[in-house]
């Protein structure tokens, strides 16, 4: 579909979400803040909104992080539903963060529908060495698993913090070129999007990045 | 109007910097620059090495908008030529200035607020005491100082240049209070205070040059150090003769190292093109070192008249005047004017050439001063007859001839100039006064005079006082002054040079010689820059040659080029000079402004004058902190260290602002203990009493915050341990030095609390009330609506209190189902406390310690819960549907209560998956109903970081029950994206953080933090709606029973059941899952929201 090539920027929603704790918000405000503004305030629209160049292409960002209200249980399905590409954060200095992103990732499929759709995982507070509780390998066998590329961050040290996010951003572009992916779902062809996503993550991997599927 | 190009595009050799400009706030000029040969040299400034200019934009060419200490005046310079400029020693004091002027010049603080108080100089004071206190210099018996006569004539000049910007400080309170006499305008003290503290920050980079200079000829050169000494009076001189543009001299003066003279001949060729503009800020200073050289002489008697004429003409302005006191002012003009008149004289007798002119200039002079004299004394005689009073009708003619006055003085001193500067400057003792021959005494007769004041003693007091500078007077060579009014006239030049450095055998101390010689010959290839005058400029020489005293006027041209500007220190810049344009009065335009400060250089000015300085002393000497706070360029502080914060609410002039205040009651314990707290504040009622002037008030705040912390503010898990602090001070030092009650008070306060009551109750924390939301309630006398309850209801009610059936959601009205939930989620979300939405505390352990908070959420998350269970729990379709249907109603009048929270409860469980795949069920709603959920999709939409919300909430005016998740989002999001402290970095703000930078509290993260509880407690105000008991309590149960299954998970169970009621279809392509909405794809759009934003995503923007 060469038309939609020419679009000089596309706008995605991507919604971040993770229990309570574990960094998420840090994650989100290290990427959208820019540092030369003194004080952040996020109570303006664009707050959440920033614009990136992935692989050349313009993307304009539209982040949605509700941090600080995981008790709202029931609000995440309205949350969910504007997302098109999903940032599951947990920290890796808590199980129990990373089996509450297993359960948000069924939601997530659940409510869009969609088997495929553009996640990545993050293990945050990867600084915290010494307090880790999720070992590297459990964190790449359930990237496996779900077909998600993981990635080891850190808010604090600023570590993979935009990598992430562009990792989710060439998922969500390689699905509009893909076309119609959301508009049917049971017809796309499942294998060359899976293969595309190997093809992709050994990519990464030459590139040297910390990603790694085993 | 663009910057003119870049000069490193000819002078790539000379700039120090070849990567991307960088700001820096201050810089130092390192080569002289030399504009005139430039087309656009009235928008651009020259530069004499060692001129200090603080920084508002650089353009991306490296040219940068700034303003030069010395004049005040504003242009164009290129950066190359300087370097920055930011000295450990001085950087607080330059950081004051920054602020300083941001303050005088934003026009978006209240200057009644602002000047009522001389709270805003106490930066510039506690920059001038760190400067002083690093270089030793800070006691007046210090070694340092007696060791030098010039570090001791440093630091007099710095103390009477703040002196005089205390005087100014006064002059702007009397004003604002009214009481001061003759009405000054506003801006003009502004003006005057700006300049005093750029004058302030020129002298401490004196002194820290004088230092510098020490330290390198410390072990040889006491014979050089007296050259500088003499050298330096006399480049001081020329600081004072401003009344006629001499940048040159008034930059010597700012710089005290002598060999700027070798570059006598490029600046007299600058001076002499950008003469007209250059005056601007210029203040006089005169006072502080008064000297016998005729031109300067000249200019003060020159400014002595013209001030002496300006009151007189501000006093006619006034709609009546007694005659004793018009009669004074008019004989203070007649003597100054007499004063000038034999100034000039002396010139002429001097002089050997252009006499004819000058003469003619003076006797026009003359004339005009006789006039007036005359006009005043018929209209005295005139008033006698009468009254006491003058009418304003009879003062045209007064005013005509002062104005004329005025335009003659001018003239004559524009000659008078031009003959010294032909003739050399000279050293001018004694004055024949009888230059003004005329019998002042008709005036007295005239008007029953008072003795005639004693104008000239000042003068001769001063003028003792400096007889050991005056001898070094006498030598300057003349062409120095190479100041000529015309382009076209020939430059005296080559034996400037030769005499100078004669004069001044030291070379620059801080620059090699080399260096600095290179410089010298590189004039030669100063940028020849072809640009085209800005239009702008071309719309303004006028401006610039005749506004002489507004510095207004230079800014103007320099300003309008900020917007093509990209890096900038003040983004208003634009808006500032607009502002400042005010200044410019059409009475003033033609002349130097009578300049406010020389008006006071009579015999009894100048005795307050020490005593004023001996008050900068000794506020000198006070112990501060405020040099560790920052500001943004509202005047709010942004951090600071706890001591200074603790200053800061215990200031001696001012109440403490109410929003600073209650923002650090509620978030100290997020940046220091209450430990730490009581001891700040102890210290600062212990070292306060060290300044007399305000231990008073200082130490009654202390008392007073105190007293407010144990009233409103205790929190006695965490406070208690400071009680051991306070205790013993209330007991002790309080009750010594302030009266016994207030320690009593404290004590009593402190007792209480102690065991464990609560002394105010604080549903509404103080914070809420300061808000103008509560004027807005609703009256108390409001009738209550009714209760929506038919019998039938009462009846279900009652059975189901009794054990009976439960009744169902469809058997109530749905106004009343919303007021209901309305009335139950607001006693819970007013009762929210402030201190539970501090650092994220609902997210720490389970929410134990934020009750309310948890309580809310539990409550929403209930209600969205119970609307799922009330759908799903019916098998049939028509019924599923009939509860949508009620929902929907109770949502939109929800919508209508303002109970956005409780909407958006029902509209996330009406919107879910669970609920908006069952197709068949909608297909029973009619398309009306799904319309009117439209608006309130819209409200509930969560994208865009809440826009849709937020516009809503938006100066709402309660009772309204916000989404507490908005708030929350927000107050974490203040918490992690921004850090706890905050580098003080005096100037610049990208350069490397040194060492010497001090770590302080990031007070605007708490402003933040605060302003958003302030902004839910606008809310915390309850809805006129009756409680119905037995409603509630259905409520209760019916949500609880919900809760009650949460330990499954509810979502995944409703969902389930849901694939029950309405199995999924098993057609290959199903994407309308969905989409359960088989309506036409207009409404189907409209339905809901994301699936709009989805598809137009998506799909439009593909031509397939």
């Amino acid at each position: 579909m060469p038309a939609r090539r020419l679009q000089p920027s596309r706008e995605f929603h991507v919604v971040v979400l993770g229990a309570g704790g574990v960094g998420k918000s840090c994650l989100t405000a290290q990427f959208v803040h820019n540092e030369w503004v003194e004080s952040y305030d996020p109570t303006i629209e664009d707050s959440y909104r920033t614009q990136l160049q992935v692989d050349g292409r313009q993307v304009v960002l539209e982040i949605l992080d509700t941090a600080g209200t995981e008790q709202f249980v029931a609000m995440r399905d309205l949350y969910m539903k504007t997302g098109q590409g999903f940032l599951l954060v947990f920290s890796i200095t808590s199980q129990a963060s990373l089996d509450e992103i297993a359960s948000l990732r069924d939601e997530i499929i659940r409510i869009k529908d969609d088997e495929s759709v553009p996640i990545v995982i993050v293990g945050n507070k990867a600084d915290l060495e010494e307090n880790r509780q999720v070992p590297r390998a459990r964190g790449f066998s359930v990237s496996q698993r779900w077909e998600a590329p993981y990635y080891e961050s850190s808010a604090r040290t600023r570590t993979n913090v935009e990598e992430c996010f562009i990792d989710l951003c060439r998922q969500m572009l390689r699905r509009e070129d893909e076309g119609g992916a959301e508009d049917s779902p049971t017809h796309k062809p499942e294998h060359s999007a899976y293969d595309s996503h190997k093809r992709r993550r050994r990519r990464r991997l030459r590139d040297g990045q910390r990603c790694v599927v085993l | 109007m663009t910057p003119p190009q870049t000069p490193s595009s000819s002078q790539e050799d000379l700039s120090e910097d070849q990567g991307p400009p960088t700001f820096h706030n201050f810089l130092r000029a390192h080569y002289p620059f030399d504009n005139s040969a430039l087309d656009d040299s009235n928008i651009t400034m020259p530069l004499d090495r060692g001129d200090i200019l603080m920084v508002h934009s650089i353009h991306t060419t490296g040219w940068a908008d700034g303003t030069l200490l010395a004049t005040g005046s504003r242009g164009w310079v290129p950066t190359n030529y300087c370097e920055s400029y930011e000295p450990e020693e001085i950087r607080s004091l330059l950081h004051a200035l920054l602020n300083f002027w941001d303050l005088l010049r934003s026009p978006s603080i209240n200057d009644r607020e602002l000047f009522s108080s001389q709270e805003y100089l106490r930066g510039m004071i506690a920059g001038i005491r760190h400067l002083l206190q690093r270089t030793n210099c800070l006691h007046k018996e210090s070694s340092t100082v007696q060791r030098s006569d010039l570090l001791r004539r440093c630091r007099k000049d710095i103390t009477s240049e703040t002196s005089s910007l205390v005087r100014a400080a006064r002059k702007m309170q009397e004003l604002q209070d009214g009481t001061l006499n003759p009405p000054q305008d506003p801006n003009d003290i502004c003006d005057e205070m700006v300049l005093k503290a750029c004058q302030i920050v020129l002298k401490g980079v004196q002194l820290i040059d004088t230092l510098e200079e020490e330290r390198r000829n410390r072990a040889p050169a006491s014979v050089r150090v007296m050259d500088t000494v003499t050298e330096e009076s006399v480049a001081s001189s020329f600081d004072l003769s401003q009344a006629f543009p001499l940048p040159l001299n008034r930059r010597l003066s700012s710089f005290s190292r002598p060999p700027t003279r070798n570059e006598s001949s490029p600046q007299g060729h600058r001076v002499s093109s950008s003469l007209s503009h250059r005056v601007s800020l210029a203040g006089p200073s005169s006072y502080t070192r008064p000297q016998f050289l005729v031109s300067e002489r000249l200019s003060r008697s020159h400014d002595a008249f013209l001030s002496h004429i300006g009151s007189f003409i501000g006093r006619l302005s006034l709609q009546s005047q007694s005659c004793p006191e018009l009669a004074s002012a008019i004989k203070q003009c007649a003597s100054s004017g007499s004063e000038l008149l034999a100034v000039v004289d002396a010139v002429g007798t001097h002089s050997h050439s252009n006499c004819a002119a000058l003469a003619l200039a003076r006797s026009i002079l003359c004339e005009r001063i006789h006039e007036l004299v005359y006009a005043a004394r018929d209209s005295l005689v005139q008033a006698a007859s009468e009254e006491d009073l003058i009418m304003p009708n009879g003062n045209k003619e007064l005013l005509m001839s002062a104005t004329g006055c005025v335009r003659s003085a001018g003239d004559c001193i524009a000659k008078v100039r031009n003959a010294i500067e032909r003739l050399g400057d000279f050293e001018l003792v004694e004055l024949d006064s009888s230059g003004l021959d005329m019998d002042l005494s008709i005036l007295d007769a005239a008007a029953r005079m008072r003795e005639r004041k004693q104008s000239h003693a000042g003068l001769s007091e001063t003028a003792s006082a400096a007889e050991s500078s005056g001898t070094a007077g006498s030598r300057t060579p003349g062409p120095r002054h190479a100041h000529t009014p015309s382009l076209d006239k020939p430059l005296p030049e080559i034996p400037a040079m030769e005499l100078s450095q004669e004069a001044n055998p030291s070379p620059p101390p801080s620059r090699p010689e080399s260096q600095h010689s290179q410089g010298t010959s590189r004039l030669n290839l100063l940028p020849k820059l072809s640009t085209t005058l800005p239009s702008a400029a071309t719309e303004n020489p006028h401006d610039h040659e005749y506004h002489h005293s507004s510095r207004v006027d230079s800014m103007i041209a320099s300003s309008a080029g900020s917007s093509a500007t990209y890096l900038s220190r003040d983004s208003e810049t634009s808006i500032v000079s607009q502002a400042s344009t005010r200044a410019t009065t059409p009475d003033h335009t033609l002349v130097p402004r009578p300049k406010p400060s020389v008006s006071e250089l009579s015999a009894t000015a100048s005795s307050t004058l020490t005593e004023e300085v001996e008050e900068v002393e000794s506020r000198l000497m006070e112990k501060t902190y405020v040099h560790e706070l920052m500001f943004n360029k509202e005047g709010h502080v942004t951090g600071g260290s706890l001591p200074a914060l603790v200053e800061r609410l215990t200031t001696h002039e001012a109440a403490p602002d109410t929003v600073f205040l209650s923002t650090f009651y509620l978030t100290f314990r997020l940046f220091c203990t209450p430990t730490k707290l009581a001891e700040a504040l102890i210290d600062r009622f212990d070292y306060v009493g060290d300044s007399p002037r305000m231990s008073g008030p200082v130490r009654l705040r202390v008392y007073n915050f105190f007293k407010g912390w144990l009233e409103t503010h205790w929190r006695d898990e965490t406070d208690r341990e400071a009680l051991v602090l306070i205790l013993p001070f209330a007991e002790g030092r309080l009750s010594h030095v302030l009266p016994a009650a207030t320690g009593r008070r404290l004590v009593e306060l402190a007792k209480r609390v102690s065991s464990g009551t609560c002394l105010v109750p604080r549903l509404v924390s103080s914070m809420g009330k300061t808000n103008t939301a509560i004027a807005q309630h609703i009256a108390s006398d409001t009738p209550l609506p009714p209760p929506i309850m038919s019998r039938s209801q009462q009846n279900a009610l009652n059975a189901f209190k009794a054990g009976g059936n439960t009744p169902s959601i469809l058997d109530f009205d749905p106004l009343e189902l919303a007021r209901q939930l309305t009335v139950k989620q607001m006693s819970i979300f007013s009762s929210i406390m402030p201190e539970e939405l501090l650092a994220q505390k609902w997210m720490k352990n389970g929410g134990v310690e934020t009750p309310h908070v948890k309580a809310m959420s539990s409550l929403t998350t209930g209600i969205s819960n119970w609307v799922a269970c009330t759908i799903l729990h019916n098998e049939e379709i028509k019924k599923r549907a009939a509860v949508i249907k009620q929902w929907i109603k109770t949502a939109n009048h929800c919508y209508e209560l303002h109970n956005y929270d409780c909407l958006l409860a029902i509209m996330c469980t009406i919107q879910s998956t669970t609920i908006s795949r069952l197709r068949k069920t909608w297909d029973l709603i009619s398309t009306k109903r799904k319309d009117t959920l439209t608006p309130l999709q819209e409200v509930s939409d969560t994208s865009f970081n809440y826009k849709a919300l937020r516009a809503r909430l938006h100066d709402h005016v309660s009772p309204c029950l916000p989404f507490l998740g908005m708030y929350l989002t927000d107050l974490s999001f203040v918490e992690v994206g921004n850090p706890a402290t905050r580098q003080m970095a005096h100037g610049s703000e990208t350069g490397d953080q040194r060492a010497s930078g001090l770590t302080v509290v990031n007070f605007d993260k708490h402003s933040l933090t605060a302003k958003i509880i302030g902004e839910l407690q606008r809310f915390q105000i309850p809805y006129r709606l009756a409680e119905h008991a037995d409603m509630q309590e259905w409520l209760t149960v019916q949500i609880d029973g919900v809760r009650e299954s949460d330990k499954v998970n509810v979502q995944r169970e409703n969902y389930r059941k849901s694939l029950a009621l309405e199995p999924r279809e098993t057609v290959p392509r199903t994407p309308l899952e969905q989409t359960p909405m088989p309506t036409p794809t207009t409404s189907r759009g409209d339905f809901f929201g994301w699936m709009t934003r989805e598809r137009s995503q998506t799909n439009t923007p593909a031509p397939l």
